[in-house]
């Protein structure tokens, strides 16, 4: 019942915060410089054609108009025309979403399973030299550019030892998941498995560092609670006093703290996708403002904001889970 | 003569800070009988509660346990761990601190469990009753499932990361299995929680501090420990709240015919419950004894002072008397050679700035007390001129006398 | 402005850390690169073609390659030496990098304290009006704030910069004005819309942090008593409100000069940021060499990593120091 209303009232936030977005993107269009006709057409193109297609956009209409259009149609799943391609944006969009999808939860994969022990680690074994190194190696990973550590680890690892390709992705994940279900033929899974390597670690060291600071010192708060020590009274193993309770109780704030990183995770994505030459929706969205494609920058912007809602909800809703006294309120 | 479960030998226990070194346990002794009720009573900081986590080897991180010896008295145990350990074990009993430490943490929960002051604090807030419950069970479970190896005992081995890691997935891996939950609903029952099959998936802040303390009393039964510690279970309660729990805890005792390591601050508790007490001050044990003979026919003149308000045994407001003086520092280069309570002392003599052993005294053969009025009379030619130690004294005295009598009436 | 107490936490905190010390140490090293670039830097490094003979540019000094050159028609193996005239070598368009590193310490740092600066005039007030008054005024300012943090910065800032354009501000080099460094750029170029995007994507920090301690504080007995003495809102927000904010001001703004860094040098990598002078740019350009000129690259990157260290260790150690939250010291 009550998660229901929590639900509601969250998905009303989310829909004013995507109308925001929304807004806010239509106004940058409106006062961003140039004719858009320009970008369609050739230079050459007569003014009895130009006017043709300010009329087909609706770009001769006042501004409140096409505003109210542009709304009308993304209700309904119409993002426009891209002026580069002449494609619908939609699915110009939606093909690009699982090779960033893929890369934003291998690299979410890859911080959580490296820093939640080494945060474990590095906080009960506080001043000895497995924390020294995490504490020192989470404070480089926290300041590194992931698009520069990207390219040195193509650097060494590809160009130098060869042990990974520098960049793209020949196959999807979802292809080669159903080649190996159909066929048995692993090849494509492990050529997609060996392609997303580097990039994964290059967009997840920086949440890998992030986490295990936020770990350290949470889990350092937390053990010095009574309740550390009763339940140590009690025997329980080791490994669950550490994480079913103490590193359970340190999630809590944490999740907060990533929900508010998630802007982070994307914005990371575009660069490392730029970077590894992965096709995904930072490629598209770099391309789409080099080109001043506004329908198709519009559509990936208002894209990445519905996800982005999204996924926040379902963050406040693990909190609300892990956390009973939120749940009972 | 071997009915002590708990012989504490001369027992030191420091905290190396960064300010300095803090003796809160120094050569302490203590026998505790099979199935007595042992009180320790004393000002706030005298040591009760880190006497009683190093018992459980539960003393927190700048701190160490740094000589002694703790006999624990169990043929089973003894049996067990005379092949490993020949040199722990001396007469039947096992010297704990001999021991290595998973083998000592195997005693948690069953041959020591411990409750605690504050129960709101010392659940974990996240996770229900019911399973924090049944989590002791469970430890108490499988280390019984393989009664022959100490190792099945230890904490740890039996439950790995990898294990933890496959029990967010498959509930089969889980630690806790349906039966310990069933015993856990068992245990809510007997110390008095109704409804307890609901009341076990409640967290612990839907449960009153009483009924939380019943719970924290249900968990640290869960192994049938032979000892069970009691820091301070009823100070953070009300007043109608504490003698419920007051009774029940002399209700399982009578029941399970367990031993309780009672600790408090409240000499009307120590009349009602215990049968022997041992009085703490600056870290020693300054008088101990059978309930009559402390109370009584008491030696030390701090103990003394601190039953000045108690006017018979049936006394049950009594709490510690607050008596005038700052509590000593702790810090062992602060602390000097001599009785650590002569400053306060009304009795102090010349003898008393050399430090007093323990001492036999009149009554029981149990009874014993840290004072040369033990075995001389007080007489006034020895006294110590007035105001022989306020000169010494730091400024910052008054500031802690405040403290002293806080602590005393808390 | 900042209170005793504090200024022993500082101070106590600065002598036990380490870490604290190399953090100042970084930061004071990358200040005094950016400075004195002018002066420090061998060649304009906006100068190109520096190339040896054969037209092409040198490793940085004790490194060689090898390549191909083109000899009577024929393409034969040739190793390229490095010159002690250009210590880190020279870049694909034969810019000297050692020159170009220095001024590209100075375009992060000026974007990074600009930007944050920009940022916390933005938040600021913004934060303290919503938090002081409260109720409706509140609630819209923060309906504001949770779309501009509904949102990945980067993605904001890329959509920002691609409609204001990549503009440039000139600034006098003061050195070279003062006669200092005689053959060097005339101007310092500090990235304005990068600068101005850096800001608009990160003030809503600070505007959160401020709100909250207007909140605080407005509930305090001497704030209710100065409203009661008739002090006008205004003046109880500038005396009383704001010096109160201060404190975690400070520490968020250490923290987000950081995260503007790496913003910036994000952003010139992927081309936004209108100048050359930049460690990002230079990153993006020598990324086309890294199998055979890895340098070009590489040193820019060391530049951020340093630089954002040593600015991290500084936030970690006000933050210890001064935010009492933050693992307070409990004796015995
Ligand atoms: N973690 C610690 N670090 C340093 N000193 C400590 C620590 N824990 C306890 N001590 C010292 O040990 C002394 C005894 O503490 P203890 O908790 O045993 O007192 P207590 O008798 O239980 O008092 P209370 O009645 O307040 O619970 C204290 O005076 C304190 O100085
Ligand atoms: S030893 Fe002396 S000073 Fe200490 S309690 Fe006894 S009489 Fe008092
Ligand atoms: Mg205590």
């Amino acid at each position: 019942m009550t998660f229901g209303k929590f639900l509601v009232r969250r998905l009303l936030q989310g829909v004013f915060v995507i109308w925001g977005v929304i807004t806010v993107m239509f106004a940058l269009r409106a006062v961003s410089p140039g004719d858009p006709v320009n970008l369609i057409l050739d230079q050459a193109a007569g003014e009895e054609l130009r006017q043709q297609v300010r009329e087909d956009l609706g770009l001769d209409q006042p501004m409140y108009i096409q505003y109210l259009d542009y709304l009308q149609g993304i209700v309904v799943g119409d993002f426009g025309f891209s002026y580069q391609s002449s494609r619908p944006v939609l699915p110009m969009v939606l093909e690009r979403v699982p090779a960033t999808l893929e890369l934003a939860f291998a690299a979410t994969i890859v911080a959580l399973i490296i820093s939640i022990p080494l945060g474990v680690v590095s906080a009960t074994r506080r001043n000895e030299p497995a924390d020294y190194g995490a504490t020192i190696g989470s404070l480089v990973g926290i300041s590194t550019p992931n698009f520069w550590l990207g390219l040195m680890l193509i650097l060494i690892l590809s160009v130098q030892l060869g042990l990974f390709p520098t960049g793209r992705r020949p196959v999807a994940f979802h292809d080669s998941i159903w080649i190996a279900l159909t066929t048995f033929h692993l090849g494509p899974l492990i050529t997609w498995f060996h392609h997303i390597i580097l990039p994964a670690v290059a967009l997840g060291t920086y949440f890998t560092a992030l986490i295990t600071r936020l770990t350290r010192s949470g889990m350092i708060d937390e053990l010095g609670k009574p309740y550390v020590t009763a339940t140590e009274a009690k025997g329980l193993p080791g490994v669950l006093i550490r994480y079913k309770h103490v590193l359970r109780n340190t999630m809590i704030p944490i999740i907060t703290v990533l929900g508010l990183q998630l802007g982070t995770l994307i914005g990371g994505a575009v660069i490392t996708e730029i970077v590894f030459s992965w096709p995904g929706l930072g490629d598209r969205f770099i391309a789409a403002v080099n080109n001043r494609d506004w329908p198709l920058l519009q559509g990936v912007v208002v894209f990445i904001a519905i996800s982005f809602v999204l996924i926040n909800i379902c963050v406040d809703a693990l909190y609300a889970k892990l956390n009973p006294k939120v749940a009972a309120q | 003569m071997h009915d002590e479960i708990l012989t504490i030998d001369n027992l030191s226990t420091k905290f190396f800070t960064e300010n300095g070194t803090v003796r809160a346990v120094n050569d302490l002794s203590l026998r505790v009988g099979r199935g007595d009720v042992f009180g320790i009573v004393g000002e706030s900081g005298s040591g009760k509660s880190v006497t009683a986590r190093s018992v459980m080897d539960l003393v927190d991180s700048p701190g160490r346990i740094t000589d002694g010896s703790i006999w624990y008295r169990n043929e089973e145990f003894t049996d067990r761990v005379r092949e490993d350990h020949p040199n722990a074990v001396e007469d039947g009993a096992v010297d704990l601190l001999e021991l290595p430490e998973s083998t000592r943490h195997g005693l948690r929960g069953s041959a020591f469990s411990m409750i605690f002051q504050d129960p709101a604090s010392s659940f974990n807030a996240s996770l229900t009753v019911g399973e924090q419950i049944a989590e002791a069970v469970e430890v108490q479970r499988r280390a019984h499932a393989n009664p022959r190896s100490t190792r099945a005992r230890t904490s740890g081995s039996n439950y790995s990361l990898k294990n933890y890691a496959l029990s967010t997935v498959f509930p089969s891996k889980r630690f806790v299995t349906r039966a310990s939950r069933d015993r856990a609903i068992e245990l809510l029952e007997m110390v008095g929680i109704p409804d307890p099959v609901q009341r076990a998936d409640e967290y612990p802040h839907e449960y009153s501090g009483g009924m939380l303390q019943r719970a924290m009393i249900a968990q640290a039964l869960a192994g049938e420990p032979d000892v069970l510690i009691a820091d301070e279970p009823t100070t953070a309660l009300d007043v109608t709240i504490q003698a419920q729990v007051l009774d029940l805890l002399a209700e399982l005792q009578e029941e399970t015919g367990m031993t309780i390591l009672l600790i408090t601050h409240n000499l009307g508790v120590v009349a009602r419950m215990c049968d022997r007490v041992g009085v703490m001050y600056a870290g020693e044990i300054v008088e101990r004894g059978t309930l009559e003979d402390v109370f009584d026919d008491p030696v030390h003149p701090y103990t003394q002072g601190l039953l000045g308000s108690i006017p018979d045994l049936e006394g049950r407001e009594g709490r510690l008397h607050p008596i005038a003086g700052n509590v000593p520092s702790l810090f062992e280069h602060e602390m000097e050679h001599r009785c650590h309570f002569a400053d306060r002392c009304p009795k102090a003599m010349e003898e008393c700035l050399e430090h007093p052993p323990e001492f036999d005294a009149r009554g029981s053969p149990h009874h014993a007390a840290r004072c040369y009025l033990a075995e001389t009379t007080y007489s006034e030619a020895k006294a110590l001129p007035e105001g022989y130690f306020s000169e010494a004294d730091d400024p910052a005295m008054e500031q802690t006398e405040t403290a002293a009598t806080d602590g005393g009436g808390e | 402005m900042i209170p005793e107490r504090l200024k022993a936490s500082l101070k106590r905190e600065f002598h036990q850390s380490l870490l604290a010390k190399v953090g100042l140490g970084l930061l004071i090293l990358i200040l005094f690169l950016a400075l004195f670039a002018p002066i420090l830097a061998t060649h304009d490094p906006t100068t190109s073609r520096y190339w040896d003979d054969q037209g092409n540019s040198y490793p940085p000094l004790g490194i060689t390659y090898d390549t191909e050159i083109a000899q009577e028609g024929e393409r034969v193996e040739y190793t390229v030496e490095p010159t002690t005239e250009h210590l880190l070598g020279t870049n694909n368009v034969g810019e000297d990098i050692y020159s170009k590193f220095l001024y590209g310490a100075r375009t992060s740092l000026l974007v990074g304290f600009f930007g944050t600066g920009l940022a916390v005039l933005m938040g600021v007030p913004f934060g303290l009006i919503a938090g002081y008054y409260g109720g409706r005024v509140d609630d819209s300012m923060m309906r504001v704030a949770d779309i501009m943090l509904a949102f990945p910065s980067l993605v904001l800032a890329v959509a920002l910069i691609g409609v204001l354009g990549a503009a440039t501000i000139p600034i006098p080099d003061p050195i070279v004005m003062a006669g200092f460094a005689e053959d060097m750029p005339e101007y310092m170029i500090l990235p304005g819309s990068v600068t101005i995007v850096v800001a608009l994507v990160t003030w809503v920090w600070f505007a959160r942090v401020a709100r909250g301690e207007a909140m605080a504080i407005r509930s305090e007995e001497y704030v209710k008593a100065a409203r009661s003495m008739g002090a006008s809102n205004r003046r109880i927000l500038v005396t009383h409100v704001l010096p109160n904010s201060l404190t975690p001001v400070i520490v968020l703004a250490t923290i987000q000069v950081a995260a503007i860094i790496l913003l910036e040098s994000s952003l010139s990598y992927l081309g936004f940021s209108g100048t050359t002078l930049s460690w990002g740019y230079e990153i993006q350009q020598g990324q086309a060499y890294l199998s055979t000129q890895w340098w070009i690259a590489t040193i820019p990157g060391i530049g951020i990593v340093l630089a954002v260290i040593g600015i991290n260790l500084l936030g970690d150690w006000l933050r210890d120091s001064l935010d009492p939250n933050i693992e307070g010291e409990h004796g015995g």
